[in-house]
């Protein structure tokens, strides 16, 4: 499995489950499923030091959230302890409830995260830059120069730095470090002058202003309407009211940059290739898509709403709940013949 | 031109307006706090929103913008930037000090608004590929950068207005407003989460309450959590700044100068 639109297909059925479930059950089997995926995914590229750095933010993130939410929110029944009113903030009960609804909080944060650096881990940089639309294109060539540009800006950096040290320069202060930005900040204009020169000289300076009103008050209505859908939401308006607007927004936006990509033409040198695994993968992914929808929808699927409140109590499991939150190991069954 | 100037303008002020209400709802729409409607969604949902206003404002910059000089001139300077942001380790600062804001500062003071807004959010961008850091939070975060960028415009304005130009108030104007942002971005990146992981979230307490209230409760979370971070960084800006500011105008001086050339006629595409 190689395509990024699969993997990211992949990122949003797992990110849909971990945002619509507060079953800690749940979340933890998530989240080993990230670890497992994420440990293969390191091996491959031969970087051998990924589950450490994120099972420690993993739990730093759990106890910092448990902490703030046992000390500021004083809501619950089972008393831990009290700190003294008189304490500015802090002061009252301190419950369990409080306490296991922020460890709940901390691991979304946690799966969130680790499910992003799994991305990261399964995308090459080509990959992810490849998915900057079309109606991005200079962006997306801005992007791809400052990437080719990066290692030779390090090297040079290093270079300037030896160079300095052997001078005597200690850089220990913020003012040592002059004599290297400076340099590094001549040389790199220069480089920049030299490509914007060769650039023109292959024809790159044709300048296409698609900034008509027509687009960008489309674009503006377009995020406005997503907002309003949003808002809408929020103060408990009907999903016929909001979900419209949330697609009628979409759907501008989607519309307006892919008839501005039309105009662009791009010359792509390596296609991504679709494998027959990709197209499985696609296929059980709407399959997980249309029976979550429907689980979620017609309130089959009650054990993603735990809450500690109003009283602490056992999250229920359910078998379809368990079997969905499978879902990060799905691409090491499609990884094997990469 | 005229009317683009105010297309421009409009679209600058929608971002920061939509931008602003994303950050702040929980002050301004109480609802947010409803832990049924909301659970999760809320950062993903200010996430997606941000993201639409990057979309928009990086759409109008780049159609009025990024020529071939245009395009190597930024992405050379936002690799330069990157790469700075990897010198955070080398160069003796704790906290939330970052080099960065030198150069974001200094292109949006000297270039104008919208080179200060690409070079911020791109600077991002760039960096976060190169680490694997694209989250949910980057949005967030290349927007911040991005108004940290193209607010620089306003030191430009006064430092025009009062004939402050190469004389060493100049400087202070411009740590002055470094320091001012190294306190701000930390706030603004902080609402991207709060009334998630903050103190407003257990269940019906804070729903209540009116929106000074809970602004008041916000900067107490912010005092208690993340006003030291922010403190060594608004001070490294100052400190990086005053040091590093006069050269690098200078530079960026004698190179807008060599960038002033125009092509004349189309190419052969």
């Amino acid at each position: 499995m190689k395509n990024s639109i699969v993997w990211i297909l992949w990122l949003l059925g797992v990110m849909l489950f971990i945002l619509s479930s507060r079953n800690p059950i749940y979340l933890c089997i998530i989240l080993a499923g990230l670890f497992i995926l994420g440990h293969h995914l390191s091996k491959k590229k031969k970087s051998t030091n990924w589950v450490l750095p994120n099972l420690r933010f993993l739990f730093t993130m759990i106890f910092l959230s448990t902490m703030i939410n046992g000390l500021f929110s004083h809501v619950g029944d089972k008393i831990l302890f009290t700190i003294p009113n008189s304490w500015p903030l802090i002061g009252g009960n301190i419950t369990l409830e409080g306490l296991v609804f922020g460890a709940i909080n901390g691991l979304v944060i946690g799966a969130l995260y680790i499910l992003f650096n799994v991305i990261n881990l399964a995308l090459s940089i080509k990959q992810l830059t490849r998915l900057i639309p079309r109606a991005f294109h200079p962006i997306a060539m801005l992007v791809t120069v400052s990437l080719t540009f990066f290692p030779s800006i390090q090297n040079r950096a290093r270079d300037i730095k030896e160079a300095q040290m052997i001078r005597g320069n200690p850089m220990k202060k913020i003012s040592d470090w002059l004599p290297i930005l400076i340099p590094l900040l001549v040389t790199s204009l220069e480089n920049a002058f030299l490509l914007a020169e060769s650039m023109t000289a292959r024809g790159f300076h044709r300048h296409v202003d698609f900034r008509t009103p027509r687009n960008l008050i489309g674009l503006i209505f377009g995020a406005f309407a997503v907002f309003s859908g949003w808002i809408l939401q929020l103060y408990h308006y009907p999903p016929y009211i909001s979900i419209p607007l949330y697609l009628i927004g979409a759907g501008i936006f989607f519309l307006i940059l892919i008839s501005i990509g039309k105009q662009t033409k791009i010359t792509r040198y390596r296609h991504e290739k679709w494998q027959r695994a990709d197209i499985v993968f696609i296929a059980i992914l709407i399959l997980y898509f249309v029976s979550f929808g429907v689980l979620k929808w017609s309130n089959r699927l009650i054990s993603l709403n735990y809450s500690p409140y109003p009283q602490l109590t056992h999250p229920i499991i359910q078998s379809a709940g368990l079997f969905l939150s499978l879902l990060p190991l799905l691409p090491l069954f499609f990884n094997r013949d990469d | 031109m005229r009317k683009k100037r105010i297309l421009a303008l409009g679209t600058d002020l929608f971002v920061l307006i939509l931008g602003l209400l994303a950050l702040g709802s929980p002050f301004i729409f109480p609802q947010v706090y409803d832990l049924e409607s909301q659970t999760a969604s809320y950062p993903i949902m200010v996430s997606l929103i941000i993201l639409l206003c990057l979309l928009i404002i990086i759409f109008e910059a780049q159609s009025s913008l990024l020529d071939s000089k245009m395009i190597a001139f930024l992405a050379v300077l936002t690799a330069l930037n990157s790469g700075l942001r990897f010198l955070e380790n080398a160069i003796p600062g704790p906290g939330g000090f970052s080099p960065i804001f030198l150069l974001i500062i200094l292109s949006g003071y000297f270039f104008g608004s919208r080179i200060g807004f690409l070079i911020g959010a791109m600077t991002l961008l760039i960096s976060a590929i190169i680490t694997g850091g694209i989250g949910p939070w980057l949005p967030g975060q290349m927007i911040t950068a991005g108004w940290v960028g193209q607010s620089a415009v306003l030191v430009t304005f006064l430092v025009n207005k009062f004939g402050w130009r190469n004389k060493p108030v100049e400087i202070v104007f411009l740590s002055a407003f470094g320091a001012f942002w190294g306190i701000l971005f930390g706030i603004i990146m902080n609402l991207w989460f709060w009334p998630f992981l903050g103190p407003g979230f257990g269940e019906t307490f804070t729903r209540a309450i009116s929106a000074i209230e809970n602004l008041q409760r916000y900067f107490a979370y912010y005092l208690t959590t993340s006003l030291v971070w922010d403190i060594i960084r608004a001070v490294g800006n100052v400190l990086i700044i005053s040091i590093m500011a006069k050269p690098v105008l200078k530079v960026f001086q004698r190179f807008k100068q060599r960038f002033s050339f125009t092509i004349q006629g189309d190419a052969l595409l």
